[in-house]
């Protein structure tokens, strides 16, 4: 091999590639041809998170009846009885693909709304599909997930609760949220571009959900409740 | 008894008679490959997952056309490529590569003066934008071949062409890079 060989291995090496994300999961679910109940909503072009909330709940029969509905902006908040099955996940795991905030920004159509960092810029905005990001924060000595995205269309975020757990209607500086503690809670996500795929993992934390303006976002951690509410008067 | 892996030849065959762990083993071990493939050749991360993915789909519906005792991989490159490639025809643009921010330290490299750090940097700049300057086909050739490390095998697999297609281009290629860099 001639040195200008061996010099483009080696610039191979140094090239800024983006972490391969993992695609078995979506491969196999379209393999299968499971039914993909949003497909046609997911066609109008939006992303949508299923977050169901619980513990276990002691109910006469196996069921997932729906109780009682909350909407907050793109959101949708039902109670049911019981949680779907779910897969334990890493923090980053299922997250999407890293990019810098700039890719993320050009990638979702809008500008990204965060806390005063340290080092100022994230290392990684997650990106699922191209509507929902997601940054991993560290504050109060945990590791939290901030995700976004813009609420127009119908439905964006759906989650289920069950009724031990405590949603509480908050503001955030005047402006519209939801606050959800306890239970471990369990993660769909529908992503567009991949013609909606469905992945329900297990997630341990409360949650604070809150509008700015068109954007629905979504703190989860385990965090207690003044802990959450300031770190959402911070994001810019 | 005990349990050894599965070698790739018999998760084909079990794929082929619709076990699904089995390709789910198989888009394991070569989706890393199979997504820098699709990104090289895109030039954006979201194609590159989305083509990567479609390839793999395309390709469990193709398995009763895989011949049997052939390399894997190849075959795998070339569905994901040419998804790639459609892509990047689609979009009519495609994001220049650029280095890491900031080298990592690897274990065991020397730690090389300030200096040299500059020149051996402003070096790999120089040639990285002689090589952003080649024309798709060549671009594509040493991108497959050197950047990814694929053998000539893959590399025509990958790109869709004969094998004495990519010594030709790898071989103009790199006779354009030399001039570049030698002006």
């Amino acid at each position: 091999m001639t040195e200008l060989e061996l010099q483009l291995l080696g610039l191979g090496r140094e090239l800024e590639l983006p972490v391969a994300p993992d695609l078995a999961p979506a491969v196999l679910a379209r393999i299968e041809g499971r039914p993909f109940p949003w497909r046609r909503a997911a066609a109008l072009a939006f992303a949508v998170i299923v977050v169901a909330i619980g513990a276990a709940f002691a109910v006469p029969q196996a069921r997932t009846t729906i109780l009682r509905w909350f909407h907050l902006g793109g959101a949708t908040i039902e109670r049911v009885e019981t949680l779907p099955p779910a897969v334990e996940r890493s923090q980053a795991g299922g997250l999407g693909r890293p990019l810098s905030r700039g890719e993320a920004e050009r990638a979702l159509g809008y500008r990204l709304e965060l806390p005063p960092l340290k080092g100022g810029e994230p290392r990684h905005v997650y990106v699922l599909g191209d509507s929902l990001a997601t940054v991993i924060l560290r504050a109060y000595g945990h590791r939290a997930l901030l995700s976004e995205f813009s609420s127009f269309g119908p439905r964006l975020l759906k989650k289920l609760a069950l009724d031990k757990t405590v949603i509480e209607p908050v503001q955030v500086d005047g402006r519209e949220g939801l606050w959800l503690k306890g239970g471990p809670h369990t993660l769909r996500y529908f992503n567009r571009s991949l013609g909606v795929q469905e992945q329900t993992v297990l997630i341990h934390g409360n949650v604070l959900l809150w509008l700015d303006g068109t954007l629905t976002l979504r703190l989860e951690g385990k965090l207690t409740k003044a802990q959450a509410l300031s770190i959402a008067r911070a994001v810019r | 008894m005990v349990d050894r892996p599965l070698d790739e030849s018999e998760l084909v065959e079990r794929a082929r008679r619709g076990d699904l762990r089995a390709w789910e083993t198989i888009v394991r071990t070569h989706q890393g490959i199979a997504f820098r493939t699709a990104y090289l050749l895109s030039g954006n991360a979201g194609d590159a997952e989305e083509a990567a993915q479609d390839g793999f789909v395309k390709a469990y519906r193709a398995l009763g056309r895989f011949r049997r005792g052939a390399p894997l991989r190849p075959w795998l490159l070339r569905i994901v490529a040419n998804e790639a490639r459609n892509r990047r025809r689609s979009a009519g643009r495609r994001e220049r590569l650029a280095l890491r921010a900031a080298a990592e330290d690897r274990p065991g490299d020397a730690v090389p003066s300030p200096e040299a750090a500059l020149l051996a940097g402003e070096e790999r700049e120089r040639l990285l934008t002689a090589v952003n300057r080649l024309s798709d086909d060549h671009r594509d050739a040493v991108a497959c071949r050197y950047f990814l490390d694929l053998s000539e095998e893959e590399t025509a697999a990958a790109l869709g062409v004969r094998r004495g297609t990519v010594k030709s281009r790898l071989a103009r290629a790199l006779e354009r890079l030399r001039e570049e860099l030698e002006a």
